[in-house]
């Protein structure tokens, strides 16, 4: 009752009203908590005792706290490198393609561009056909960027999904009206898009960083294949070769103590890794998310 | 893998057409190579065993790998590129310890490439599908498990060196290897006579017997007041007694357990006929075996049928846990480290330390109550313990050598000097071994001939090879090593139960059926129905056990005997009967 009278012009809340209420809240009560209790559960195993999270003891909180774990992640230097190499390729990665899909998307949302339709078809036609694995390792090959960092930037560079979204956003909100305008005013082709589109822009700029940020950071399957130098790994592939190391065969368990020793290493360093990979989208997601689904909604949905 | 394979077929032809003439290799047989073994590398003088070291202790009868003063291989340096696996243990491999010490040692020089992943997972072989595809290939690949049908094909194509001239001359710790493991020329060997690869040696001892290892509570027995079973029906009586005495307590009793990547039929089985071990994993082709030169599937015989009632009546009457057939590994360990008593009465286990934390310093441990059941006498008196004689011991595809490599003499002479028993525990067990005193007693109780300090990651992490390295780990060598007699691990009793329980009952080798290699073509009709008769036998296995199915009923049986003619079991006898007469010669 308190609470609808709060509200400026009070209606009188129906008992069916209120079922509703309550099961909605309910309902996102519970979907919340199945959200959030990985994340907790990760966080307190990564600051348990490792023994403890494998008794399972550890369900909610840290049980027998402890922050070795932190600091044998620290230990590998290839856990340090892939981190620095991870944010690396997410900022490098992310910035470059965000300016190409701006650059090909503002002129494909114009009007008067000749020869329109026919890009437009060349560049969907990538979406549904790919030259395969081979032929994109051959061609990352014979431009000489196999093994460095390009070859995780460059094939990366422009996502057609992320340019017509791009490219709608534009048509939408940047009326044909607004360039005639600008043009009668004797501002260039460039400085309109300077000038007007970007600064009107930020929501899709926001959405497109993000986009490409994430997809970077998450990688790394190309990094598998492209690379073979173990400085330039991201963290990704460092992730997948600490679970890879302890899954054995195991009727063919030559080494016991072998097993034993990666198996405990695995343990300790699995949750804290969590924790180091999962921290940086969630540090930026509050900053993009109030662009992002006016962004992507506006891009999407007025076709 | 198949579709890997494919791709790769596509690709190497996408290759020829792209390369043009630029010299790149393609993989479309011999002529396109830019390269091959220089001339000189089969005129160099051979090289020979050096005189032994003092200071080593070996038991009497050790047969296995020594260590030998040995040469330095070349006086200039000279340098390969080596693809190799990233580890976490190795760290990096360019300032690895082993490698400055293997640098110094040899001369040799290694650019390495490091590939993510473990040198066996399908994404490894995908990059190393891509490389071999776009001709960007290294000298030699160190620890990337290809399939003796990949070397084979890989070989035919003359794309992996054929080692058998260099081995003959430049490997003398491997012909040493050879001699006494006088199955190894026949495993390394490719249909063509080939041998793509320096193998490796890992003899195993309890590997060997790892399918037919089941444990039991022999404080429960006691408390039931039985005796340790060594039949059928004297099992099913110990585990009913387990069931009605709920040792457990509240009901919580399992009288055995089990786990989904331990079959049951590698146990039970061998109480009506002989089912050898195999991985669900792993390549292995399971249930297959060798009877008078004749190739046969075990699921489909009558006696197969019989364990199948066997097993039946245990899970009707509660004997075998409810998710005997389903529960992972973490599950299983749940039970054995239940907190307030053991709840399990046996187990089809590995080892101790599947189903349970291992405490190595209280001699009263949980673990020590669990011993290694001998193989149960069957109704019609089989009783066998599945022995693994050919695919535990000699590995292949350790180090293979390319057509890019110039000197296959070198590498080959640098891969034999990492058999030499000082190497190998350097590059295995780091820098911070140590020879054995005299009387210092090993894992088999014989005179122990090295000892490691310490096994921890953080020790030696950047200090060894990961077991990457070729090795030739003997079994003499493995029981070898130190046993702390202060803080005893369970590698004795583990030995000990192997060659007490089980290695008594075991098959003769003959009837074992041998890792056979495949042509191109035969092996991609091999993985097909292989896979298909995999996941048929084991679903319908579950499905006859848990009573989803009836081992009685002879419509369901037929059923089931139908189902696999008809995903190809005659094509696939067929060809394995034919790899396995190329196999024998």
């Amino acid at each position: 009752m308190a609470m609808a009278t709060a509200t400026p012009a009070p209606v009188q809340e129906t008992r069916s009203d209120r079922i509703v209420m309550i099961c909605n809240y309910t309902a996102l009560g519970l979907f919340t908590l199945a959200v959030l209790y990985p994340l907790i559960y990760v966080l307190s195993a990564s600051l348990s005792d490792p023994k403890n999270v494998v008794s399972g003891k550890v369900w909610l909180w840290p049980v027998g706290w402890s922050i070795e774990s932190f600091k044998a992640v620290f230990d590998y230097d290839s856990i340090v490198s892939g981190f620095s190499n991870s944010v690396l390729y997410a900022v490098g990665g992310s910035v470059l393609a965000t300016v190409l899909t701006l650059f090909a998307a503002y002129p494909l949302s114009r009007k008067g561009l000749p020869g329109k339709g026919l890009i437009m078809a060349l560049f969907v036609f990538t979406m549904m056909f790919s030259g395969g694995l081979i032929p994109s390792y051959l061609v990352a090959d014979q431009l000489g960027i196999l093994n460095t960092r390009w070859a995780i930037i460059l094939p990366a560079a422009l996502a057609v999904w992320n340019m017509i979204i791009t490219r709608t956003f534009f048509q939408s909100t940047i009326p044909e009206e607004l360039v005639e305008a600008a043009k009668v005013d004797g501002c260039t082709d460039f400085g309109f898009f300077w000038r007007i589109v970007l600064p009107l822009s930020k929501p899709i700029i926001a959405v497109n960083l993000l986009f490409y940020a994430v997809a970077q950071w998450n990688s790394w399957f190309s990094a598998l294949i492209y690379l073979t130098n173990e400085h330039l790994f991201p963290l990704q592939l460092v992730l997948r070769q600490i679970l890879l190391q302890n899954q054995f065969d195991p009727s063919q368990v030559r080494d016991t103590a072998e097993l034993i020793r990666m198996k405990e290493l695995q343990e300790q360093l699995k949750y804290s890794l969590i924790v180091i990979a999962t921290i940086p989208p969630l540090l930026v997601y509050p900053f993009v998310q109030k662009h992002f689904v006016k962004g992507a909604m506006v891009g999407s949905l007025k076709g | 893998m198949r579709k890997v394979k494919r791709r790769t077929f596509v690709a190497g032809a996408v290759g020829v057409a792209a390369a043009g003439g630029s010299g790149v290799l393609s993989g479309c047989g011999p002529g396109t190579a830019e390269a091959g073994a220089a001339p000189e590398s089969l005129t160099q003088p051979p090289a020979e065993l050096g005189p032994l070291k003092s200071g080593v202790n070996y038991p009497p009868g050790y047969i296995g790998p020594k260590a030998r003063r040995q040469q330095t291989i070349v006086t200039e340096p000279v340098t390969f590129t080596v693809v190799v696996p990233q580890s976490l243990t190795v760290g990096d491999w360019a300032t690895n310890e082993f490698t400055r010490w293997m640098e110094q040692q040899t001369g040799i020089r290694i650019q390495w490439r490091q590939v993510a992943g473990k040198g066996n997972d399908p994404e490894t072989m995908t990059k190393v599908n891509a490389m071999m595809a776009a001709g960007d290939i290294p000298d030699a690949f160190l620890g990337i498990t290809f399939t003796r049908s990949q070397l084979y094909l890989y070989g035919a194509q003359n794309l992996f060196v054929d080692l058998n001239p260099y081995l003959e001359r430049y490997a003398p710790n491997l012909q040493e290897a050879m001699k006494d493991y006088p199955e190894a020329p026949k495993l390394i060997k490719s249909p063509d006579d080939g041998v793509y690869s320096f193998p490796d040696f890992n003899d195993c001892y309890h590997c060997r017997a790892s399918g037919g290892r089941a444990l039991i509570n022999t404080d429960w027995v006691r408390k039931v007041g039985l005796a340790v079973p060594t039949t059928t029906e004297e099992f099913r009586e110990v585990l009913t007694a387990f069931k009605k005495a709920d040792l457990g307590g509240r009901g919580r009793t399992i009288p055995f357990g089990g786990y989904k990547d331990a079959p049951l039929d590698t146990f039970f089985m061998n109480s009506f006929l002989y089912n050898p071990s195999y991985s669900l994993n792993g390549g292995d082709r399971p249930w297959l075996v060798v009877t008078d030169g004749k190739v046969e599937a075990n699921f489909v015989k009558d006696e197969w049928r019989e364990g199948l009632k066997y097993l039946h009546g245990l899970y009707a009457d509660g004997l075998l846990a409810k998710d005997i057939f389903t529960a992972t590994e973490d599950q299983i360990k749940r039970y054995g480290d239940n907190p307030d008593g053991p709840v399990m009465g046996g187990a089809r286990v590995y080892y101790w330390g599947t189903f349970m934390t291992l405490d190595l310093d209280d001699p009263k441990a949980r673990w020590r109550q669990y011993e290694t059941m001998t193989p149960l006498k069957g109704p019609n008196g089989v009783q066998i313990a599945p022995w693994n004689y050919l695919s535990v011991g000699v590995e292949v595809s350790t180090l293979v050598v390319t057509r890019k490599c110039k000197r296959p003499d070198l590498l080959v002479r640098w891969a034999d000097f990492q058999m030499d028993l000082e190497a190998i525990l350097r590059s295995y067990a780091g820098p911070d071994f140590r020879w054995s005193a005299k009387g210092d007693k090993g894992i088999n109780g014989k005179q122990s001939v090295f000892g490691m300090e310490s096994w921890n990651t953080d020790e030696t992490k950047g200090k060894t090879w990961d077991q990457y390295a070729v090795m030739y780990r003997s079994g003499d060598f493995r029981l070898a090593e130190r046993v702390n007699p202060k803080k005893p691990t369970f590698e004795s009793p583990l030995y000990e139960e192997t060659r007490d329980h089980l290695f008594p009952y075991k098959q003769p080798m003959e009837r074992q059926f041998p890792p056979v290699t495949l042509e191109a073509d035969q092996a991609a009709l091999d993985a097909e129905i292989g896979l298909n008769l995999k996941s048929e036998v084991t679903t319908s296995m579950a499905r006859f056990v848990t009573g989803r199915l009836d081992p009685n009923d002879d419509a369901q049986w037929n059923d089931f005997t139908d189902r696999v003619q008809s995903i190809g079991l005659t094509p696939y006898l067929e060809i394995q009967q034919a790899a396995y007469e190329t196999y024998q010669g």
